[in-house]
């Protein structure tokens, strides 16, 4: 047996189903390999960060490895971006990458992967001599799943062509290391907590994607329910709970003005599974009055300004969570809080935005775009939300809860929301969706479009056309500088998915985009509506941000 | 840096706004949001400024130093100071004359202020800062004209 094989063997005894990537001549024997034993389907893209980012979303929306593969050299300097993405994201991801022969210092496409995968934030495991070929696949699964993120598996070619000599023996998967994972709250912190929460008349709960995680919605509800606090959520953890009548949505700059008015007189913020970084806290602004309890499985985390809770407790979510309720009951603690009529009135209504703008000739405003899609697309489609300023809009608007509802901003870049829709799509075995992402984003990595025709994927993508780079374009606006520098026009990317394969349809206006929702929902696959927005209507956190209005 | 030059019009004799604009008590109930402390043995005084930058309140701790020069009718106004939670720093050099205006009868401020907003606030408001003092240069123009309005009444 060859290396090459013993790793194919091990990587399908890890569990893989899916791996996305490009072929090369540095994992060629393993992907020929994979074909071979069979249960595997490798989807073949255009661009290897796409794969990379295909492995992302499927991580993202299954909490399982994500795996993707390229070929050494220039297959994996194309990883830069979805690989700081990934790491951000914290994302479990094994990336098989091929490398140079070490034999052979002056090859072409010679590269320190190993530089390369610390400059991308991604772990990084050498397969160093045909013996390791076991340890080095359970390693690199190990690390992605303790630590909950990329990882690059490097193995040079000359290596790969090797004898295996222990083929006897069984490959033992990464989870025979892994031990029960639930961390449970120090007694004495959670009675910290609970006298913080037992003296607060005014909590707020801000949830993120480790409670969800966690699987702690019921325990969270019910805590809220007893202390009178409001719910909100993280950006990532957009619309989850919201069935809740008195939840907030989005704490920080995607917040509305009503959320952020009842947060000035929070007296106290417990955040659950949620890192409490400068965007969601504002560094500190958003709840000027408030004291906080932190609950999060790692062993601590620092918040945005670099302050501590006034109260960290490491545990699970659901553990902790349930622990600060039991301890309040034994206290028949109750509280009134937030939870009043006077408040919920004040909810209604509290993402509307009424402002009104001159719409530019042949466009439709991008607001009546999400509108639209949120009324006519049903609740049993996914949602994912790309980067640029159209999230503006769309991190806003949309308020339904759905399967999947994903943001993204991980790392602040346009163009990695389609790769990571497209592996949560697979992922939860082609059950359609839909993405919302701006035009400089679609058009990054457009070639995509044709791999989701290939396979099938049934994406809806939802151009939201400005034909411009909408954030430099408001910037440049409103610092009077030449804001026509930021615009790039389009095709009309419609008739470019057509081209492709599959579906598109250009908009103008909100019946075009009613009509082609409409057509994808009674035949969903892979389809692109180039809804032509206008650029006179600034999304909300820009209003703020930028032009400090008070909204 | 936010660089302020305006020229503020008051229908209202020289001598009054200047009575006006020389008594710290009477100037910071111009200013919206302001409020003034004690005064410090070296002739300045502590203030508070909340500030809305876009919905995030912000709560200023300032010492005000006021130089004044009566025969010119002009005076110079130097503020530091930091918001409660500590991230943010506010720094403004302002100099200001009151000049008479012939057609029609009144007063014309000229107010030149440099204003540096530094830590965490300063990447949140970005551009919005700027605006926002133009904003409260407009409700100081007219909180002004109503005092001198009342002060000559």
């Amino acid at each position: 047996m060859k290396v090459y094989q013993r790793l194919a063997a091990n990587f399908k005894a890890e569990g893989v189903t899916h791996m996305f990537g490009i072929m090369g001549d540095a994992n060629m024997y393993w992907m020929h390999e994979l074909d071979k034993l069979g249960g595997v389907k490798m989807l073949e893209v255009r661009h290897e960060g796409a794969g990379l980012g295909m492995a992302d979303g499927w991580a993202r929306a299954t909490r399982s490895v994500g795996v993707a593969t390229t070929t050494c050299g220039p297959g994996v300097s194309q990883l830069a971006t979805a690989f700081l993405t990934a790491s951000r994201a914290e994302s479990p991801i094994v990336a098989f990458c091929g490398e140079h022969p070490t034999n052979d210092q002056e090859y072409n496409q010679r590269l320190d992967q190993a530089r390369f995968a610390a400059g991308c934030e991604a772990g990084f495991v050498r397969l160093n001599t045909p013996d390791d070929a076991d340890d080095a696949v359970r390693k690199a699964f190990y690390m992605a799943r303790m630590e909950s993120r990329p990882v690059m598996l490097s193995a040079p070619m000359d290596v790969q062509q090797k004898t295996f000599e222990d083929d006897d023996e069984p490959y033992k998967p990464s989870s025979t290391l892994i031990p029960p994972r639930a961390v449970r709250p120090d007694p004495e912190a959670l009675r910290q907590a609970a006298d913080i929460v037992a003296g607060a008349k005014q909590p707020v709960i801000i949830v993120g994607r480790g409670a969800r995680w966690s699987g702690a919605g019921e325990a969270v509800l019910r805590l809220a329910k007893r202390t009178g606090a409001l719910v909100a959520t993280t950006l990532m953890a957009k619309t989850w709970l919201s069935e809740d009548e008195y939840h907030v949505g989005v704490a920080g700059t995607y917040g509305t003005r009503t959320a952020m008015r009842l947060f000035e007189e929070a007296d106290c913020v417990i955040a659950v599974g949620a890192s409490m970084n400068r965007y969601t806290i504002e560094h500190g602004y958003l709840f000027p009055k408030a004291r906080y309890v932190q609950i999060d499985s790692k062993p601590h985390v620092v918040m945005a300004g670099g302050r501590s809770a006034d109260c960290y407790v490491q545990a699970d979510a659901r553990a902790g969570v349930e622990g600060l309720d039991t301890l309040l009951e034994e206290r028949s603690f109750r509280n009134v809080g937030y939870r009043t009529p006077d408040v919920r009135k004040q909810l209604a209504g509290q993402y509307e935005d009424r402002k009104e703008f001159p719409l530019d000739p042949g466009t439709v405003d991008p607001r009546e775009v999400i509108r639209v899609l949120e009324e006519t697309v049903p609740t049993s489609i996914s949602l994912f939300t790309g980067s640029g300023a159209t999230a503006g809009f769309s991190n806003i608007m949309f308020t339904r809860q759905r399967p999947l509802v994903l943001p993204s901003h991980f790392f602040g870049c346009i163009g990695q929301m389609m790769p990571a829709a497209m592996g949560a799509v697979v992922a939860t075995g082609n059950k359609p969706a839909m993405l919302v992402d701006g035009d400089a984003s679609v058009m990054m990595h457009l070639a995509e479009f044709e791999t989701m025709v290939r396979y099938d994927v049934p994406l809806l993508i939802v151009v939201m056309n400005n034909e411009a780079l909408g954030s430099e374009y408001y910037k440049l606006h409103a610092h009077d500088m030449k804001s026509e520098l930021a615009t790039i026009p389009t095709p009309d990317l419609g008739a470019v998915a057509r081209a492709f394969g599959g579906r598109g349809r250009l908009a103008r206006n909100a019946e075009d985009v009613r009509a082609a929702a409409a057509e994808w929902i009674a035949k969903p696959g892979p389809m692109m509506i180039d809804a032509r927005i206008s650029r006179s209507v600034v999304t909300l956190p820009y209003r703020r941000i930028h032009y400090g209005e008070d909204e | 840096m936010i660089e302020v030059n305006e020229r503020i019009e008051v229908p209202s004799a020289p001598r009054t706004v200047w009575s006006v604009l020389s008594d710290p008590h009477e100037v910071v109930g111009c200013v919206p949001g302001a409020a003034l402390g004690a005064e410090q043995e070296d002739g300045s005084f502590d203030a508070t400024l909340t500030v809305k930058f876009g919905p995030a309140k912000v709560a200023f701790r300032a010492r005000v130093a006021l130089e004044l020069d009566p025969a010119a009718m002009s005076g110079r106004v130097l503020a530091r100071g930091k918001d409660d939670k500590g991230g943010t720093r506010i720094r403004s050099n302002l100099t200001f004359r009151v000049e008479e205006r012939a057609e029609p009868a009144g007063s014309v401020v000229p107010i030149e202020a440099q204003v540096e907003i530094g830590g965490k606030l300063a990447s949140l408001v970005e551009g919005g800062a700027a605006l926002v003092v133009k904003r409260m240069t407009r409700e100081f123009t007219e909180r002004l004209a109503a005092r001198c309005a009342a002060a000559a009444a």
